[in-house]
């Protein structure tokens, strides 16, 4: 991608953002999401729940002064709409963001890409485990990954 | 621009219409404005600031060694970090290299002071890898309820007392008081509100799982849903439940003292045995094996923590 625009979400707003790192200085955009605020995703309701209730004032103002100290435009709405009008008036050729745990990275991606390459970067794990890891219970993921962690603080001095 | 004025970074684009706002005159007109942003948001900001700057100055007073030996008590030494953490302001990663910086320094007390706090990082990482793994799943029981009652048995609903932080209970009350101001909560409290949620009033996890998402600065379902699934017992081998002497130890007493149930009427004023019968019925299968050997008749003593702690029997 020559130029991209980035999409930032709200598992990412600090400087250790992969997006950011890869390509500083890229217009980039987060977008208050609506359904997320209004208690309507699984983010933050639960789906089987008959009574959807908004996200307190609180956690917006959270998310708002840690957007305020990243170099990110602010907008309100549906995601995908909101994220495909940001590239489109910036002439962009593709978006790049960042991996998330919530399902719903993923889903917004997979829409985006209908109009635009999407590129994912990884964030720096805590700890990285090759291939199926259990867990079951956290005793058997932290048989393994204790001894990871603390390798990796060894190789360090 | 005023002190306290909040400017956004400078933008290296042009503003489209339709951006929201990156410069405010204070905080209180930060707020100001989204109220009219979002008018379905209730309440006020916190009193805990987002952002970087924030994080790293927390990220600098983490003491591992006091950490590991005061953590359970409301007012130990947590790195209140979790905001940050859940929203990305600062890294799992960053936080683990910042512990060994600090291990490593003379005086830091290398490895075995800083095995508490690394492990309830992994805590976070293991959530988050199962969240991963669950989607949306995360939502439903895991396994089985083992506290012997049906799970059409608990209401579906977050009763008004509670919602309104109206229980009666000086130490509840305080604690959702915390919640609606702050967004904020220690571990041990979110554990005593869940278990008094979900045993004492039988509500289902989930009606306290999306009541504390609304609220927690660091919420999401993956450490808040399974803790509460831990809690409930769909994530255990067993529920979690506290007494009055466990909850009077690690609060150092303050919420008893005040308290109008102090002398008569504490839920909580008995001992883990007695509370067991009372919040409990008989699972015929499991129990008489597990009470045989005696491990059903205290709290947990080992448990999901990055979320919850875990006390120490004391009655």
């Amino acid at each position: 991608m020559q130029r991209p625009i980035l999409w930032i979400h709200g598992e990412a707003l600090g400087p250790a953002n992969p997006a950011l790192q890869a390509y500083p200085g890229q217009p980039a955009v987060f977008v208050f999401d609506a359904e997320l605020l209004a208690g309507r995703s699984p983010t933050t309701g639960d789906p089987a729940g008959t009574a959807p209730q908004a996200v307190s004032l609180k956690r917006i103002g959270f998310l708002y002064e840690c957007l305020l100290e990243l170099p990110v435009s602010l907008r309100h709405g549906d995601v995908v709409a909101e994220v495909l009008a940001f590239a489109r008036a910036h002439g962009a050729d593709g978006i790049v963001t960042s991996a998330g745990s919530d399902p719903r990275v993923e889903a917004i991606c997979k829409a985006l890409e209908q109009e635009l390459p999407v590129e994912v970067l990884e964030p720096e794990p805590f700890v990285e485990l090759d291939g199926r890891v259990d867990l079951g219970r956290f005793s058997r993921y932290w048989r393994r990954a204790e001894r990871e962690v603390w390798a990796a603080a060894s190789s360090e001095q | 621009m005023a002190p306290d004025s909040l400017a956004g970074v400078a933008l290296a684009w042009a503003d489209q219409p339709g951006d929201l706002p990156r410069q405010f005159e204070s905080r209180q007109a930060l707020e100001a404005e989204l109220r009219r942003l979002f008018p379905a948001a209730e309440g006020n900001l916190s009193p805990i600031r987002g952002g970087r700057r924030q994080a790293e100055a927390l990220l600098s007073r983490v003491q591992p060694a006091r950490y590991a030996k005061g953590r359970n008590f409301l007012d130990g030494p947590v790195t209140r970090l979790s905001p940050y953490i859940r929203h990305g302001a600062l890294i799992l990663a960053e936080v683990r290299d910042a512990v060994f910086a600090r291990l490593q320094a003379p005086g830091g007390g290398g490895r075995q002071a800083g095995e508490k706090l690394i492990n309830e990082l992994g805590w976070r990482d293991y959530w988050q890898r199962l969240w991963q793994q669950l989607g949306d799943g995360i939502w439903r029981d895991q396994e089985e309820l083992k506290t012997g009652h049906h799970p059409g048995a608990y209401n579906p609903d977050l009763p008004a007392d509670v919602a309104e932080g109206r229980t009666g209970l000086a130490c509840m009350d305080g604690f959702i008081a915390e919640l609606h101001e702050t967004g904020w909560l220690h571990n041990h409290a979110r554990m005593w509100m869940a278990a008094y949620l979900v045993h004492w009033r039988r509500v289902r996890w989930q009606a306290g799982a999306q009541w504390f998402l609304r609220h927690l600065l660091d919420g999401d379902p993956a450490s808040n849903n399974l803790s509460w699934q831990w809690v409930a017992s769909s994530f255990s081998h067993k529920p979690y439940f506290f007494n009055r002497g466990n909850l009077e130890r690690y609060s150092g007493g303050t919420f008893c003292r005040t308290c109008p149930l102090s002398e008569q009427g504490c839920p909580f004023d008995a001992s883990y045995e007695q509370l067991e019968a009372e919040l409990f019925k008989p699972l015929p299968s499991v129990r008489s094996v597990e009470s045989g050997r005696r491990e059903r008749s205290g709290p947990r003593s080992s448990g999901p923590s990055a979320a919850l702690s875990r006390p120490t029997r004391r009655r």
